[in-house]
């Protein structure tokens, strides 16, 4: 029989771990108060521990929410399905003729070519754009949040829309390769490299989208620059093999599309890796300043 | 700077480009106060209220709420306040009980105690029938209701409140002030409108901005008592028609009340106002502390005239307000501003009257 005496102390240990992750959570609080002037107020403000993390949570699971509450969730994920899905089988995977669903990454109905065209400029416009234009920006700012935490909420909700829409695409291979055909071995390496790739890429792409949503009050104008803008940077790799020089490089540098075809082909590449996250940062930092700039307009 | 104030603002100025929208503001408000924030379209309430609640950064000059200055302490600030800003605007897709659902986990409520605050919300607020509707398909009124009803859901000492009455019908106005007043008693209020019955139904004390200045700032008496001034109307049957005049002799010539009236002591300024041709009806003005009611009777009984009307009526709000502000409205009609604004402020009111409501939608364009 497990003595009361034993609960207790488990209890007991559980309580010291709290108290010290507290301490812990003080300390860390502790330095930033310390940057503060001398001169500080009587009242010193101190924010509940994880207040920022679940405030992110918060607005993440509205704005997914409201994907799913407006029509564009469906739209979304239904057009997406259906254009690679014609493209997948009527223009691929009869032709290429192998087992493979290389398809699925390359060519005008790809994945990352929805992505850049379609689906990142339609789940970011609205992003920031639409609260500015009818006036919700301003409660939900005058919230306890800091616009940090609007931005990367929003961004993490529609990144895991992406990440959805992804896993519906899964079904392709599986339906081929797994259940409840079986067309050969299927090699999922190269697969989950892909997929990796396309969420690196989408969530560069949805930096770009909200980056130029927070520039203008106008979702579709936000939708159109997005739109171009990813395109361009798609499209600009296929010249590549014309252009020679510093100039092929630096095409071959910004190009989205020559950092991920390594995926494609079942290599992480950590260049490219780095290159998409910072591209996210980037532009995240800036709808943040685009953003904060209200306050001084 | 005692610790019972909880709204200070001090030299608060708020430039839009070359446009300056606040210009040194000063005011404060203490916990148990329910203030309002009275002014024009366009004089700069609802920037003030957004440099309050953080939504916009101050040119210059500080302000402080529960303690914390909004440029140091943004988060604290906006924790301690419940703000509604102009015409609520919420997430249209979301149900009533999803946004106060939200703004509650946005202000760290656990669930406990989001439950006890969401059922005195929703009751005080009237939100039971409409809890589980979209907010998109409810009229103004309500989304009005649901927006006051996040602010509240924190239980926050100080409320900042953007016009909350303006899209309420009367009974819901009503409702509403008396629960102002009743939840003023220990927070702190301070709301906008430009509905003068509205805050003298509901607030002890008014801030009147004009062309982003204070103009004026006290208890509502005080501000009443501002142009000192006392008016009467008169009004005497001149002419019976067709059945017999019951006065004394003739009816009274026009000429003759008038002389008459001017006579009494203390009657500063006497006008003819517009009636028929029946009865002659004068405004006397004096100055505030003489009670000339019984004299004007006497004087009408003594001459055996037919008194129709004889009322007595201190300044209206209103009149204070019109008389002060009364710049902005010219300033927005004439295309060079300035360069008249200052003439002749306190003459023709009539016509300000009569033009006020066109002013001021295109007031709110402008502003826009």
């Amino acid at each position: 029989m497990a003595t009361t005496e034993e609960l207790r102390d488990d209890v007991h240990e559980a309580d010291e771990a709290a108290e010290h992750e507290e301490e812990e959570s003080d300390e860390s609080n502790g330095k930033s108060k310390k940057e503060l002037p001398a001169t500080a107020q009587p009242k010193v403000f101190e924010r509940k521990p994880g207040a920022g993390l679940r405030n992110i949570l918060t607005i993440t699971r509205r704005e997914f929410k409201a994907y799913f509450d407006s029509i564009v969730a469906y739209v979304v994920v239904c057009l997406t399905l259906l254009i690679v899905g014609v493209w997948f089988f009527f223009f691929g995977f009869w032709q290429v003729d192998r087992a493979s669903v290389s398809r699925l990454f390359d060519g005008v109905g790809s994945l990352p070519i929805l992505l850049s065209f379609l689906v990142l400029p339609l789940l970011t416009m609205r992003a920031l754009a639409e609260e500015k234009r009818s006036g919700t920006i301003e409660l939900l700012i005058t919230m306890p949040v800091k616009d940090s935490e609007v931005i990367l909420g929003k961004f993490f909700a529609a990144l895991g829309l992406t990440a959805v829409l992804l896993l519906c695409t899964l079904i392709y291979p599986i339906a081929m390769f797994m259940w409840p055909w079986h067309m050969g071995p299927l090699d999922w390496g190269p697969v989950t490299t892909s997929y990796l790739g396309l969420l690196l890429m989408g969530g560069a792409g949805i930096a770009v989208g909200m980056m130029f949503s927070s520039f203008t009050e106008n979702q579709i104008v936000a939708f159109f620059i997005t739109a171009a803008v990813l395109a361009l940077l798609w499209f600009i790799g296929s010249i590549v093999e014309f252009v020679h020089g510093p100039v092929g490089d630096a095409i071959s540098f910004v190009s989205f599309q020559t950092r991920f075809v390594p995926f494609s082909r079942g290599l992480i590449d950590t260049r490219a890796v780095i290159y998409f996250l910072s591209i996210t940062i980037i532009c995240l930092l800036a709808a943040f300043r685009s953003l904060e700039s209200r306050k001084w307009s | 700077m005692s610790t019972d104030v909880m709204i200070y603002a001090n030299d608060l100025t708020k430039n839009f480009g070359s446009f300056r929208a606040v210009d040194k503001i000063n005011f404060e408000v203490r916990r148990g106060e329910v203030v309002g924030f009275l002014g024009p379209n366009g004089a700069g309430k609802s920037t003030t209220m957004r440099i309050l609640t953080c939504f916009i950064s101050p040119t210059g000059g500080t302000a402080k709420i529960n303690g914390f200055d909004v440029f140091d302490d943004p988060l604290a600030v906006r924790e301690s306040l419940g703000y509604l800003p102009q015409r609520a605007p919420l997430y249209l897709e979301m149900s009533v009980y999803e946004y106060l659902k939200f703004a509650a986990d946005l202000r760290q409520l656990d669930d406990a105690t989001f439950r006890k605050r969401a059922r005195s919300v929703v009751e005080v607020c009237g939100l039971a029938q409409v809890l589980g509707k979209e907010i998109r398909h409810l009229s103004h009124g309500y989304r009005q209701r649901v927006g006051l009803g996040q602010a509240l859901i924190h239980d926050p000492p100080i409320l900042i409140l953007d016009e909350p009455t303006s899209d309420l019908d009367p009974n819901e106005k009503a409702e509403f002030l008396d629960y102002i007043k009743q939840i003023g008693q220990e927070r702190t209020v301070l709301l906008s409108t430009h509905n003068l019955s509205e805050v003298e139904i509901a607030c002890a004390r008014a801030i009147i901005v004009s062309k982003g200045r204070v103009v004026a700032d006290g208890p509502l008496d005080e501000i009443r008592a501002k142009s000192g001034r006392v008016r009467y109307v008169v009004s005497v049957q001149e002419s019976a028609g067709s059945t017999p005049y019951r006065g004394q002799g003739q009816p009274p010539k026009q000429a003759e009340v008038e002389a008459a009236l001017g006579k009494i002591n203390g009657v500063k300024k006497i006008t003819e106002l517009p009636t028929d041709e029946r009865a002659h009806t004068y405004e006397l003005s004096t100055d505030e502390g003489v009670d000339l009611r019984a004299e004007l009777f006497q004087l009408i009984v003594q001459k055996g005239w037919v008194l129709l009307e004889l009322h007595r009526d201190a300044q209206t709000l209103e009149d204070v307000f019109r008389h002060l502000t009364i710049g902005d409205a010219r300033r927005n009609r004439t295309l060079d501003a300035g360069a008249d604004e200052d003439e002749d402020e306190d003459e023709d009111e009539e016509t300000e009257e009569e033009t006020e409501e066109s002013d001021d939608d295109s007031d709110a364009k402008d502003k826009d």
